[in-house]
């Protein structure tokens, strides 16, 4: 067990950033987890490897930098004995928690707050460096969820729900979502009147009314329109209006 | 490939695949330009699930190779045209592979089945390199429609066109944005937040006129 906590566990955490490597409709993560499983658990007896490989590649699906968390559990889980049924339930029960937490924390929080604060300091003449610190904060953001996911999974095993209710991750969620929408909303006009700023007086009303149009129809019929199709359609408008314009 | 396969650091992100085919080209003002058009856009995104989406890493890639030909407002509209028409092949692709990955996946169900940590490790590798490949290929399809686009510079394309264009582009990427940031933000207390924020930008942008 001492040799798996080493050299295992930076194996997995290694594998766990391909973990989405073979993605598909059958098993959507499932190969990646159970890739990512196997190096935790090469000590188990003969008998017990094969069967606990197999299981680790099932079905699977949550946030790929919590996955760790799963991963880590249900390697303990078989290394402590228990029955495949439990493991397998261990891991259904996962997949809902771990997608809903990673994405709130990270797809709807993390990113777009940092990615906010890029485009701000962008717009204010910060250029690449703002890139470039974008980069570094948010991967340290990142692998230390994704070391912590795994560390905690192996640590608490069977009972890895203990882990989901560490304050610190509910205090991050709590913060980022404010700060998420504050951040997105001070970039939103930084950025057009960056993106904006070479162009003619009409050139830039012609762009507010033209945004504001295509937000309503977003926001209207979000179910059939995505920002691509209302693109792509405003830019075939565009090029047909530049063509028959005298 | 960073996107989903390997290792999701958000080095296909469009600020920051803009930022350095700028860097490349030498050009780092266009690269920032389109690469917060596209981020805007990206904004619509929110990867849960098996959800499908366009693929705005190796557009901004093209977007950037495209509007480096021309400064200013004539390239930054037919760069959009050409990233976006990218992130549409880009996102299709993405679909194609996970059903090829599928297909696979199942053939070899009665393996992965047996335990087989070979197996295992060939399947995912297989899915990893298919990515690779898949994304060099979307990427040199987006430079080949800059290649195609650039004579479109110098002739068809007067000014004017260009300017309307490229109005169509950031509107569009604009409205994108706050639709995104919108869904995400919901109607609870991060509302009042969002509009502080959008006060506070707007009041920043009027008093740098």
């Amino acid at each position: 067990m001492a040799a798996v906590k080493g050299v295992g566990l930076g194996r997995a955490l290694l594998r766990l950033f391909a973990v989405q490597g073979s993605y598909n409709y059958e098993r959507l993560l499932g190969l990646g987890v159970g890739v990512a499983e196997e190096p935790l658990l090469r000590d188990l007896a003969d008998g017990r490897y094969r069967p606990a490989v197999a299981r680790g590649a099932h079905f699977f699906n949550a946030h790929p930098y919590l996955i760790g968390l799963a991963v880590g559990a249900a390697a303990r889980a078989e290394h402590d004995g228990a029955p495949p049924d439990q493991i397998e339930r261990l891991r259904e029960a996962l997949c809902g928690p771990l997608g809903s937490l990673g994405d709130r924390l990270v797809w709807a929080g993390w990113l777009p707050f940092l990615s906010g604060l890029t485009l701000v300091a962008v717009a204010l003449g910060a250029g690449w460096v703002a890139v470039a610190t974008f980069l570094i904060v948010y991967n340290i953001g990142h692998v230390a969820l994704r070391w912590w996911a795994l560390h905690a999974g192996w640590t608490h095993g069977i009972r890895v729900s203990t882990a989901l209710h560490h304050p610190v991750l509910h205090r991050a969620t709590a913060l980022l979502g404010p700060a998420m929408a504050f951040g997105v909303g001070v970039a939103l006009p930084l950025a057009a009147r960056f993106l904006a700023a070479p162009f003619p007086r009409w050139g830039q009303l012609a762009a507010v009314i033209t945004a504001g149009v295509a937000f309503l129809l977003l926001r209207w019929r979000g179910d059939r329109l995505s920002g691509l199709r209302v693109a792509l359609g405003l830019a075939a408008v565009a090029l047909v209006v530049g063509w028959i314009w005298p | 490939m960073d996107l989903v396969s390997l290792p999701q650091m958000m080095i296909a992100r469009p600020i920051v695949a803009g930022t350095v085919t700028g860097a490349i080209l030498g050009d780092i003002p266009t690269g920032l330009k389109l690469g917060l058009m596209f981020e805007l856009l990206q904004y619509d995104i929110l990867p849960v699930g098996a959800v499908r989406y366009p693929e705005y890493g190796p557009a901004t890639v093209a977007a950037v190779a495209t509007a480096h030909a021309a400064a200013g407002v004539l390239g930054l509209g037919l760069g959009a045209l050409v990233g976006l028409v990218t992130a549409l092949v880009g996102g299709f692709t993405i679909n194609e592979l996970r059903r090829l990955n599928s297909r696979i996946i199942h053939a070899a169900s009665t393996t992965l089945e047996s335990g087989d940590p070979r197996a295992l490790m060939r399947l995912h590798v297989g899915g990893v390199l298919r990515d690779a490949l898949r994304a060099a290929l979307v990427t040199a399809f987006g430079l080949f429609l800059a290649w195609l686009a650039r004579p479109l510079l110098a002739g068809p394309l007067s000014a004017r066109d260009a300017i309307v264009l490229a109005t169509a582009a950031v509107a569009s990427a604009l409205a994108a944005g706050a639709a995104g940031t919108f869904r995400l933000v919901g109607k609870g207390p991060n509302l009042g937040w969002f509009a502080a924020g959008l006060g506070g930008g707007l009041l920043v942008a009027v008093w740098l006129r």
